[in-house]
């Protein structure tokens, strides 16, 4: 099971396909649901999901822009989606038929 | 702005975070950074530090559990540390009323510190604010009993040119002028210096130019040099001011410079205004024995103060030799300026520094008997850590972060409060204090802080630390604490008796200062102060260009004041008593011829009008008053001499109908008609009190500057406005200063003393408090250790009373071993009050056992709460806990 960070950094990494770095996935958070986590938080949970091998990194080519430091893409792997699909459809069924305005329409 | 992010956070990212995650989080956070600054340039600074910090608490590998135990060997030192802060902050955060009372109590004694600190840095540490300041010496001539004394104008000019080893030097004097203005008269301090007085300071005026010896002279002294706050408050800090001519008390003068707002006169601290001395050496005022000149001087740099002390004495020497009749002692005293313009200061600072750090090592011990008891409790935490691998030092690495994150804190609420209490402080010093505007939190002040908060952060850490890593660890896991409680107990114990001791030393310290306050303030000052209005009245410029002109006005003064309703008498004088203003001269008796002249009895001279002696309740005690006839008739010379002073020039005599003489061969003999009481008038602690009184009729010549005294039939504060309209009406042209009622002028000339006072007190309340909340927390710490035994004891029949007693028993020790040690330390240390005392001995019985008692009595309240939960101890709970 996923923690509710987890999950949130999971989607928005699959959000930006095999392209999402830290600054993106920030970025895309904070439209999409407001909040404003950390680069740190960002980063840390991007390697806690490594290490359950739910994401997989690869560094890019170091820009001029960054001080000349290299980004760290993440990708969503078979495993992570899996565990996301469980995950959100564990949330899904919990909220079916409660009158919380989420039932599907 | 600088476009780069912020460097050191960079750096503390590169050192800190992990290597795989590096480049990337550095990276993004530039990124981040980048897209903000354009249009938030400091906004994003913000953020990137923000962000920064956020990467370092959650990046740095795993948990912190985990970090906090394994070896040091394998983190950098930095990281360790972060660690251990980190640690600290949740640790303290978990036990708010421990931290909040550590923080208030330490932060309050650091706070009282910083104040004391700020205060005597700039007075007694930092050099005087000239170059080069510690080759500026005061010079005084020597008297006859070996203390210092000013100078004449013919000495000063002798010294001058014969010592080689000066550089410059200059003499000055008081001088306080009134500046009129289209309709006003204003009253300012001033000071008369020739011409040399800023060069020998080093000092240069901002604009204008600085006196000459062209200006020098009686013909040419018509310039003067304006202070910066004149320049900026009455002239607008208009640069124009300069060359132009101002009426001063009824002179022209003309502005020729203005000083730096950086200058600091140590001579006379509420300076606004020079003038140049302008003397000749025919002047009268210019003699030798007129004593009433100060002296200043630079030193060459390349010769020592000790050898130009010795060229100034030799001087001096031969100078006396030269005119005998002029001089009874010989030599000169040559002073540092700093150590000559804190003289008086000195004392109390010093006293009032020793026992707030007194005060800052009780409050220190208090934190470490505090945190001894939580590890105490904490034990089995300890013990735990150990077991995960963590080495003794590095459990003792954790408690000194604690310890110094405490202080920390501690330091920052310490800083507050002095930042909040310095201004109180520094209103109720003493006025005249050299250098009181550098008073203030600057570098030194908070480098201090930082020392002292490193010094108490160490000892508050180390002390459990130590004890935490002398326990045998898997005992304590054993047995729940009780073997770590031993060790600690000891400690606490010492801690407690120490606190207790210097709390006592505190606590003598302010009966001593309480008494002796009491002791001077019933001293019979020989007037009475009660319902009485004092102000400077003053008769300047052009239309008081004659000693009628004088008279009459003070006269039509005294005469619409007295006119008042509520008003019961009025008089004038030059001197009043205890307003800081002194005017000796030597006595001679006429039947009593002196082959020196110099060899005379000083006595204070006071030139009177109309009923001054009546409105001050001074006694005439033989002979009679001034008659009002005789007062205003010029050709009359009458004088009265107080009981002293009588008593020295005629000893065993009648001194009615003598005759005496001040000022001089060649002035007049005058007739002593009465004996008056002695009153204090350099302090209520004078030693010397010899007066003379004169009808200001009959003296040299007018006294332009008086003070008016009203004796009022109620309370003095509601007539003043009246009396201040009356004398204003006179003409409205004549400045009005130092009003005050005559209580005022009394609290203001013990203000030194009580300012201390009050300082002392405040400290050994806080001493007490806390050295008595010591004690109540080893007693009550012991008793919820101990609570099986008394359950046992109380099982096997032992009463309440017995119970009690134990408890009692162990807190009087401690109180008792405290106390004894504290008489000790009171007994070897107030000799450094012996000069703030008054009227009692610096080893005042009366006062160590009013202090002894004092304490006692708290520390056996502080007895009493724990030795009531001793006798509730349920002896069912106790045992059953076993």
């Amino acid at each position: 099971m996923l923690g509710e960070l987890e999950q949130i950094v999971l989607l928005a990494t699959l959000r930006l396909g095999g392209d999402g770095y830290g600054v993106p996935i920030q970025d895309a958070i904070r439209k999409a649901t407001g909040r404003d986590l950390t680069l740190g938080t960002i980063h840390k949970t991007l390697v806690r999901l490594e290490d359950k091998g739910f994401v997989a990194s690869r560094m890019g080519e170091a820009s001029p822009h960054r001080g000349g430091r290299a980004k760290r893409h993440y990708e969503v792997t078979p495993a992570g989606l899996k565990q996301l699909r469980a995950s959100v459809r564990a949330l899904r069924r919990m909220a079916a038929g409660l009158p919380v305005g989420l039932e599907p329409t | 702005m600088n476009a780069n992010p912020p460097r050191v956070a960079t750096w503390l990212l590169e050192q800190l975070l992990p290597e795989e995650s590096r480049d990337a989080v550095i990276g993004d956070l530039v990124e981040a950074y980048d897209a903000m600054r354009s249009e938030h340039p400091v906004r994003a600074r913000v953020q990137y530090w923000r962000e920064a910090i956020a990467a370092l608490a959650s990046l740095q590998t795993t948990p912190h559990n985990v970090t906090a135990y394994t070896p040091a060997t394998r983190e950098s030192l930095m990281q360790s540390v972060l660690a251990d802060v980190r640690h600290a902050l949740r640790v303290l955060r978990r036990a708010p009323a421990f931290t909040i009372l550590c923080a208030a109590t330490l932060g309050l004694a650091i706070g009282a510190t910083t104040i004391i600190f700020s205060v005597v840095n700039p007075i007694l540490l930092r050099p005087l604010p000239y170059p080069d300041a510690e080759q500026i010496v005061a010079v005084y001539e020597r008297d006859r009993d070996g203390s210092a004394s000013r100078v004449g104008y013919a000495t000063y000019k002798d010294l001058r040119s014969r010592a080689r080893s000066l550089q410059h030097s200059a003499a000055f004097g008081d001088w306080q002028p009134t500046i009129f203005g289209s309709n006003d008269g204003e009253r300012v301090q001033g000071q008369r210096v020739s011409w040399e007085y800023f060069r020998t300071l080093g000092v240069r005026p901002l604009l204008g130019r600085d006196f000459t010896e062209a200006d020098d002279t009686p013909a040419t002294n018509n310039v003067v040099i304006l202070s910066h706050a004149l320049f900026t408050r009455r002239y607008g800090a208009d640069p124009a001011i300069v060359g132009r001519t101002l009426n001063i008390s009824g002179v022209t003068r003309t502005v020729v410079g203005v000083m730096p707002p950086s200058f600091d006169d140590v001579m006379q601290p509420d300076a606004q205004i020079w003038r140049v001395l302008g003397y000749a050496e025919s002047d009268g005022w210019a003699c030798r024995t007129c004593r009433h000149l100060q002296m200043i001087a630079r030193v060459r740099e390349s010769v020592p103060l000790a050898s130009a002390a010795a060229e100034l004495d030799g001087a001096a020497k031969q100078i006396a030799t030269e005119h005998p009749s002029s001089y009874a002692g010989e030599g000169a005293l040559t002073i540092g300026l700093q150590e000559q313009v804190t003289r008086n200061v000195r004392p109390i600072l010093l006293v009032l520094l020793g026992s707030v750090i007194f005060l800052l090592l009780i409050a220190g011990a208090n934190v470490i008997n505090l945190q001894l008891a939580r590890a105490v409790r904490r034990g089995e935490e300890f013990a735990v850590r150990a077991a995960l691998g963590a080495g003794r030092r590095r459990i003792a690495q954790q408690l000194l972060s604690e310890g110094l994150v405490l202080t920390s804190i501690a330091a920052l609420v310490g800083v507050g409060i002095a930042a909040a209490g310095l201004p109180l402080v520094t209103q109720r010093l003493p006025e005249g204090l050299p250098r009181v505007s550098a008073v203030g939190l600057d570098w030194r002040v908070f480098a201090f802080v930082a020392a002292a908060t490193l010094l108490v952060g160490l000892a508050v850490g180390l002390v459990p630390a130590l004890g935490a890593g002398r326990a045998r660890l898997f005992d304590v896991l054993r047995g729940g604490g009780r073997s770590l409680g031993g060790t600690h107990h000891r400690a606490r114990a010492a801690l407690v008796i120490g606190e207790v001791a210097l709390a006592l030393m505190l606590l003598v310290g302010a009966t001593l200062l309480g008494r002796s306050l009491v002791r001077l303030m019933s001293v019979d000052a020989g007037f009475d102060a009660s319902n009485l209005i004092t102000m400077e009245v003053q008769a300047a410029g052009a239309r008081y260009d004659s000693a009628a002109h004088v008279f009459a006005n003070h006269d039509r003064i005294r005469e619409v004041v007295a006119a008042l309703p509520g008003v019961e008498s009025v008089g004038l004088t030059t001197q009043l008593p205890l307003g800081g203003n002194l005017d000796r001269y030597g006595v001679i008796a006429q039947d009593k011829p002196l082959p020196n002249p110099e060899l005379a009895p000083d006595g204070e001279r006071f030139t009177i009008g109309g009923d001054f002696m009546r409105t001050m309740r001074i006694d005439v005690i033989r002979g009679r008053r001034f008659t009002g006839a005789e007062a205003r008739d010029s050709n009359v010379k009458v004088v009265i001499v107080s009981q002293s002073l009588a008593n020295h020039l005629w000893p065993g005599e009648d001194p009615l109908g003598k005759q005496l003489r001040v000022g001089g061969p060649s002035r007049p003999w005058r007739e002593v008609i009465g004996v008056a009481e002695d009153i204090r008038h350099t302090g209520l602690d004078a030693t010397v009190s010899q007066q003379f009184y004169v009808p200001e009729r009959q003296w040299f010549g007018a006294e332009t500057q008086m003070t008016l005294v009203v004796r009022t039939t109620s309370d003095p504060a509601s007539l003043v406005g009246a009396v201040r309209e009356a004398v204003r009406s006179v003409d409205p042209l004549q400045p009005i200063a130092k009003v005050a009622t005559m209580d005022q002028v009394v609290a203001r000339s013990t203000s030194q003393r009580r300012l201390g006072l009050m300082l002392f007190a405040a400290f050994s309340t806080m001493a007490i408090l806390l050295a008595c909340a010591g004690i109540y927390g080893v007693l009550a710490g012991a008793v919820s250790e101990r609570a099986r035994e008394i359950g046992l004891r109380s099982a096997l029949g032992a009463t309440p009373r017995a119970i009690v007693s134990l408890v009692l028993r162990q807190g009087a020790r401690l109180a008792v071993v405290g106390l004894l040690l504290g008489v000790g330390g009171a007994f070897a240390l107030s000799r450094y009050l012996r000069t703030l005392l008054f009227g009692i001995e610096a080893h005042d019985p009366v006062s160590v056992v009013v202090a002894v008692g004092v304490i006692a009595a708290v520390a056996l309240l502080a007895c009493v709460v724990p030795a009531r939960r001793a006798v509730r101890v349920d002896p069912m709970t106790a045992l059953r806990s076993e």
